[in-house]
């Protein structure tokens, strides 16, 4: 690999070829604050925190997109930097409801974490706002535009990671927002409600409605996990409070999904707590079923399995796998219907 | 084929303005009455490209003798060939006629909108027809193309370019030359020329005109590119709303084809080139080049940042070179007479020609190239004509929306891209606005503002957020809501946008608003400050713009609406309210109200000064007596100068309860108004009426009692017992001319001498040779009173152009109409004789630079000096306060000897104000009544501490209702003043102007259109629908 030497900040540091400045610097822990940006997601130098000053060139620079050349010295907090940084920061205050008391993305929210590390406590360019219907009426996602900052990972998420490309920009200016086409609802376009825009919001104006007042970030215990729904495996991160899910977020940086996710991982899992899930075996008794131990249950399968088998043959019986199932336990359980009930009726419901 | 010689063509414009006033019909009514003729196969019409002069089209030119018509119809045709292509006579209706002269000019060269005109770019649009490739050819078309693939090789093709010093024409100027070599050295099989076509600016339309009217120099351009960088592909950016311009670029596409000039092995050279026409959807952003690309490759038109540079990654991830169509047809040119030949014209580092969209207020609207390094001054004013309707220019805008404005203080200035960058304009793409006096800057910026945030793609936060909250300010300020804090908002915005916006959209959006406060900075406080719209265009701040013109503010439409009813002493208690002098302005008023009627849009304004007249001459037999609407106030005002500022503020304090003591020099009252102005304008009866109007108020005048003789600044305030006092005293101190001879016997300034006559001690005229030197309307005064006095000859020497004299222009027709001579670009080097005098000496003078008023500097013609016998020299050049009676008590003073005064009229001495000329300079009465009215208001809050309401509910205006349906007047006509015949008049102080007669006067008043009510109406109806929305949001 070829390394670029450059210095940021004073410290010299050197950076394989390619990256971007803002790359350079995460890998030498100098911590540039970003919006727009995303480890995921393609740069677009869109909101402008990440400016820095890089020594030769007129404006700073958004640090996302700016190639390192050797012998390159940027500053990435000097006055400058800092001013610019709180320009944003004002300028999007005075188009940002201050609702943060009820808000659910406080303590998890991106602008809130800037506003507080540069010390905005009100901004100078006090204005018009918007004031847009919070009324998408499809069960899964909360669309609040009051509080989007434009930042557009929702867009690339949409485009680049789920490819479903079910909302882009619309309108311009002032006027613009991420939109379906024709500034729809999201049931009307594309959308998967795969929820990975939620995934990817800084702010609240993307929520997963079932999260809504379940808790702030401080009040959720995190549980990696994997995902119940399919023989993939992907990884999921799980809220939970008071021993109780409340939210599911991709798990990044592992596989097999790598952040994705995809609507039932996300938003699916609300039946781990529902009352009338099964928490353990039942028997009908005299046409009523009653509780009953895993080994009375597994022990009265295997019975009437091997009666079945003993009386009418293997063929008498058939095998119906999940997809909710691994690889593995599929594997399992065709082996033993062909080698242990002897038949090769088996099938799977991912056929249907 | 051997073409057929044809004996005249005629070149009809097919440009799009020429296009929209029906030059085609033109084209087909001469293709017909040609052929009834049987003169088809000698005379061939052409319908061109656009010939730049807009503002006169249809225009046309008749070769071989180059006659040129406009505003040519259909109509006119079978006319023309008889008069012009069979008898080879000029049509003198359809010529050019000079805006000022009327003098038609004939002859293409000689118009002057052509004169300074350099034609490189623009060389072929207006002369061939633009779907003939032949045509261009003809003229040496493709010959530049063909020496760069024939006889040099890329990198000399380069060489060439990057000498000949072209710089980009879309407004940034970055060198061409480089550019191509940027692409050419960087890495890739495949590169892309790209021309950007998507002209967006208001306003702008060269890039049009050059697509539409010489598509193939473009072409041509691009291929030398293309051979020059190693490309095989090209696009055309143009936007759709260029129908004809896309029209004939793809059909000059497809000859090029048909020739071998485009495609596979051009010219035999191995080189190929193929080129698309790509339609904008039509955002302004996607001028910028990488949201071009975007745009071209099917997503939204927003920018990216750079780096990487198009150069190395631009459409579809390639090396790509953008350039503008301006810059594209530079380059054959270049290629064929040589980089040598290009930056012999224009500047040492703009060299070439600049493409400007002449639009506005301007007399020559239209297209103009010029060498570059021409100023501002000679494009509008020579080119352009100057501005139309006599009003005043204001302002330029140049660089378009994210330009800048510029004022009269930038006329000299060089048109380049270095000289207009430095004065905080932008060349942009080549957009000129021209601006008078009745565009609010405020508006302006605004304007560019609103379309410069609604055309900001949302992509950065500085510009999505910073542009808007921009406008959030401006639309407060045009409101009435702004403070002066709004102003540091402004920069800091501007500050944040510029440094931290992603392109040069955002960059550059805050730049007019930027101009605008840096050179029309009191026009941002008057609108804050004083809550006035000095343009009259705010129509939250502006009750009416008469209203709004006066200076005091007087209430028009309510009095005139008043006027109309008979209601006379209704009509002139609003009138007095704010101008006591109803009788006196009635008839020395210049009348700003009028200028700025909304009548006078439509036939001509109201006559407000002469209704005023008639309203207050009703009184004069039952004198007014000016109400008292305060309680007595133990305290004391002295009033310095007895003038129309003096007496006002005197007046509004006695009203207001104080007890006030006018001092006054000499032993008239009135100031300039008994000393100055003379009877045959003022009747000296009736300015003694209104003067005992103020006394019955309570005002003590004391005459004959002078500042620095019979008492001081300081006795006043410490031995007198006077709280306060207002210094009113006026400008009486005359400039000297500053030549030989000034002080020999018979040179009496111009105060001294009307003065004289006032007090009835006139020096000796009869008979003499009088010259009055100056413009003003002094000058004017004691020409006119000279005359009276029997002088043989009275002349008046100004040194520029009676366009640019100061003096009211009835006074000035009137003075000739009374047989005074004028002699304009004249002035006086040398008063001639040994003791007295006996002559003048004047040289003529020519206009030169522009000064800071935006008029033409005068410059002596060297050696070119003549002596006139005169008897008599009146020097009046200007006029200050004279302070030298003050003995170093004076507050401070600014050079021109006027006093230093804040916005309240407060001068550097605790409780000493200052009012009137002695603020002003020789200014009018209206003038000094409203600082009258001011000077008093200040007193009242000092004395007082604080500013008490009362005075502004006695000050607001109360809406009258329109008993008349103006309907019934819409066909009414200004009724002429009965004057004095010029023949009597010239002999006598008699007062030239008679009075309207009452049904007259009944009548005038109910021409007037009531802008006030409209304005009403249409606020009430803004307040509904904010309401209505307002609901609509909450619900």
């Amino acid at each position: 690999m070829v390394m670029v030497n450059l210095v940021i900040n004073g410290r010299k540091i050197s950076a394989p070829a390619g990256s971007t400045v803002l790359q350079a610097a995460t890998q030498a822990n100098i911590k540039i604050p970003t919006l727009c940006d995303h480890p995921a997601l393609g740069s677009i130098g869109a909101c402008r925190m990440c400016l820095v000053e890089i020594k030769g060139q007129r404006t700073l620079q958004p640090s996302c997109t700016f190639p390192i050349t050797e012998g390159m010295e940027v500053q990435t907090h000097s006055t400058g930097v800092v001013d610019a940084r709180r320009f944003v920061l004002e300028l999007l205050l005075s188009d940002h409801p201050l609702d943060c008391m009820t808000c659910d993305s406080t303590g998890s929210c991106e602008l809130q974490d800037l506003m507080y590390e540069y010390g905005v406590k009100q901004t100078r360019f006090p204005g018009e706002q918007h004031a847009y219907p919070v009324d998408d009426p499809n069960p899964f996602i909360q669309r609040d535009y009051n509080k989007c900052i434009l930042c557009r990972r929702c867009v690339r998420a949409c485009q680049e990671i789920n490819g479903a490309e079910a909302i882009g920009m619309v309108w311009r200016g002032f006027r613009s927002k991420p939109g379906t086409a024709f500034d729809g609802k999201l049931e009307d376009s594309n959308c998967e409600f795969c929820g990975m825009c939620v995934e990817v919001c800084p702010t609240g104006a993307l929520l997963g409605k079932q999260v809504l007042g379940q808790g702030r970030a401080w009040q959720l215990t995190k549980t990696q996990s994997t995902c119940p729904y399919c023989g993939v495996g992907c990884q999921l991160d799980l809220y939970a409070r008071d021993n109780k899910v409340v939210k599911v977020t991709s798990h990044w940086g592992a596989p097999p999904n790598q952040g994705s996710t995809c609507v039932k991982g996300r938003f699916g899992l609300d039946y781990v707590n529902h009352p009338d899930r099964l928490t353990q075996p039942l028997i009908k008794k005299d046409g009523k079923f009653e509780p009953a131990s895993w080994d009375e249950a597994l022990n009265l399968v295997a019975e009437r399995l091997a009666d079945t088998k003993q009386k009418y043959g293997g063929d008498s019986i058939a095998v119906l796998s999940s997809s909710k199932c691994t690889n593995e336990e599929n594997y399992i359980l065709q082996k033993f219907t062909r080698a242990v009930l002897e038949t090769n009726n088996v099938d799977h419901c991912a056929r249907l | 084929m051997a073409e057929a010689l044809y004996r005249a063509n005629v070149l009809v414009c097919g440009g799009t303005g020429c296009s929209a006033s029906k030059s085609k019909d033109v084209v087909d009514a001469l293709g017909a009455e040609l052929e009834k003729r049987g003169l088809q196969d000698e005379i061939r019409v052409v319908h061109t490209g656009c010939r730049g002069f807009c503002a006169q089209g249809p225009v046309m030119i008749i070769y071989p003798d180059g006659i040129f018509y406009c505003q040519v119809q259909a109509s006119d045709v079978p006319n023309l060939v008889e008069e012009t292509l069979l008898k080879g006579r000029v049509v003198p209706r359809l010529a050019y006629k000079e805006p000022t002269s009327h003098e038609a000019v004939p002859f293409y060269h000689d118009v002057p909108f052509y004169g300074k005109q350099v034609r490189i770019t623009l060389r072929n649009c207006g002369l061939i027809d633009p779907e003939s490739i032949d045509e261009y050819i003809a003229r040496d078309g493709y010959a530049g193309l063909s020496r760069a693939l024939s006889e040099m090789t890329p990198d000399q093709v380069i060489e060439e370019v990057k000498r000949s010093g072209l710089r980009g024409r879309g407004g940034a100027g970055f060198l061409t030359g480089l550019k191509w070599e940027f692409c050419r050295k960087a890495k890739g099989d495949v590169k892309y020329v790209i021309c950007n076509a998507d002209e967006g600016d208001p306003g702008a339309f060269m890039d049009r005109s050059i697509l539409e009217g010489d598509p193939h120099s473009v072409i041509e351009g691009m291929t030398i590119a293309s051979y020059a960088m190693g490309a095989h592909e090209g696009y055309i950016y143009c936007r759709a709303e260029y129908p004809l311009a896309i029209k004939r670029a793809k059909l000059a596409i497809e000859q090029c084809h048909e020739y071998g000039l485009l495609g596979d092995n051009i010219l035999g050279s191995g080189h190929s080139f193929y080129l698309h026409l790509k339609e904008g959807a039509g955002a302004f952003v996607c001028g910028e080049e990488t949201a071009l690309m975007a745009s071209i490759e099917g997503r939204r038109g927003e920018p990216r940042p750079r780096p990487p540079f198009p150069a190395v990654s631009g459409l579809w991830g390639q090396p790509s070179n953008i350039n503008n169509v301006k810059s594209y047809a530079n380059s054959p040119q270049i290629l064929l007479h040589g980089a040598e030949w290009f930056n012999s014209i224009g500047t040492k580092k703009s060299p070439g020609t600049a493409i400007f969209a002449l639009t506005g207020k301007v007399n020559n609207t239209g297209l103009v190239e010029v060498p570059m390094g021409i100023t501002l001054g000679e494009i509008i004013f020579d080119i352009g004509g100057g501005v139309p309707n006599g009003k005043k220019f204001k302002a330029v805008q140049t660089g378009g929306p994210l330009g800048g404005c510029l004022g009269t203080e930038s006329l000299n200035t060089p048109v380049d891209f270095d000289s207009l960058k430095e004065i905080g304009a932008v060349m942009g793409s080549g957009g000129m606005i021209v601006v008078d006096e009745d565009t609010c800057m405020v508006e302006f910026a605004k304007f560019f503002l609103e379309f410069a945030t609604a055309e900001s793609c949302g992509k950065c936060v500085p510009c999505r957020v910073g542009g808007r909250r921009l406008l959030d300010v401006l639309t407060r300020i045009t409101e009435g809501q702004g403070t002066m804090e709004d102003l540091t908002t402004i920069k800091e915005l501007a500050a944040g946008m510029e440094n931290n916006s992603l392109c040069a959209l955002g960059q550059l959006t805050p730049g007019p608003v930027k101009a605008a406060l840096r050179y029309f900075y009191d026009e941002f406080e008057a609108h804050i400050l004083d809550k006035h719209c000095p343009a009259g265009v705010c129509k939250d701040l502006v009750r009416a713009p008469c209203t709004n013109a006066c200076p005091a503010g007087v209430d028009v439409p309510s009095y005139v609406t008043l006027i109309s009813q008979g209601k006379y002493a209704e009509a002139l208690a609003i009138h007095r309210q704010r101008n006591p002098f109803a009788l006196v302005c009635g008839r020395v008023c210049p009348a700003f109200c009028e200028h700025r009627c909304r009548r006078g849009e439509l036939d001509e304004p109201i006559a407000i000064r002469q209704l005023k007249r008639f309203m207050a001459d009703q009184e004069i037999k039952n004198p007014w007596t000016p109400e008292r609407v305060e309680e007595m106030k133990n305290k004391k005002v002295a009033v310095v100068g007895g003038g129309p500022a003096g007496l006002t503020a005197a007046l509004r304090l006695a009203q207001w309860g104080y007890k006030v003591t006018v001092f006054e020099a000499a032993p008239v009252a009135g100031g300039w108004m008994a000393l100055g102005i003379p009877e045959y304008r003022l009747p000296r009866d009736v300015l003694q009426a209104e003067i005992d109007s103020i006394k019955r108020a309570g005002v003590e005048i004391v005459l004959n009692t002078s500042l620095g003789k019979d008492f001081t600044l300081p006795e006043l305030m410490d031995k007198m017992g006077f709280s306060a006092v207002v210094l009113a005293i006026g400008a009486h101190s005359s400039r000297r001319l500053g030549v030989p001879g000034e002080d020999l016997d018979g040179v009496i300034h111009a105060t001294v001498f009307l003065k004289d006559v006032a007090l009835g001690k006139p020096a000796s005229i009869k008979g003499k040779r009088v010259a009055v030197v100056g413009g003003g309307n002094s000058a004017i005064d004691a020409a006119r009173t000279a005359l009276r006095l029997g002088a043989k000859e009275v002349h008046v020497v100004y040194r520029r152009t009676k366009a640019e004299m100061p003096a009211q222009e009835l006074e000035v027709h009137e003075a000739e109409e009374e047989g005074i001579q004028f002699h304009f670009l004249t002035n006086p080097i040398r008063v001639v004789g040994e003791t007295k005098v006996t002559g003048l000496e004047l040289q003529p003078q020519e206009l030169g630079e522009f000064d800071k008023s935006g008029r033409r500097r005068p410059v002596p013609i060297e050696g070119s000096g003549y002596v006139m016998d005169m008897d008599i020299v009146i020097p009046a050049i200007g006029q200050s306060p004279d302070r030298s009676c003050m003995n170093g008590d004076s507050p401070d003073a600014n050079r021109d000897g006027t006093f230093k005064v804040g916005r309240e009229l407060e001068t550097s001495r605790p409780g000493v104000f200052a009012a009137g000329d002695a603020v002003l300079g020789p200014a009018t009465v209206i003038q000094a009544v409203a600082q009258g009215n001011q000077a008093a208001l200040t007193v009242d809050a000092y004395l007082q501490g604080g500013n008490p309401v009362s005075k502004e509910a006695w000050l607001a205006y109360r809406t009258q209702e329109a008993a008349w349906n103006p309907e019934d007047f819409a066909s009414a006509k200004r009724p002429a003043m009965p004057v004095q015949a010029a023949d009597r008049r010239g002999h006598n102080f008699g007062e030239v102007e008679q009075g309207f007669a009452a049904e007259v006067a009944c009548n005038e008043a109910k021409r007037c259109l009531r802008c006030d009510l409209e304005r009403e109406k249409q606020m009430a109806q803004d307040a509904r629908e904010a309401a209505e929305a307002a609901e609509v949001a909450e619900a």
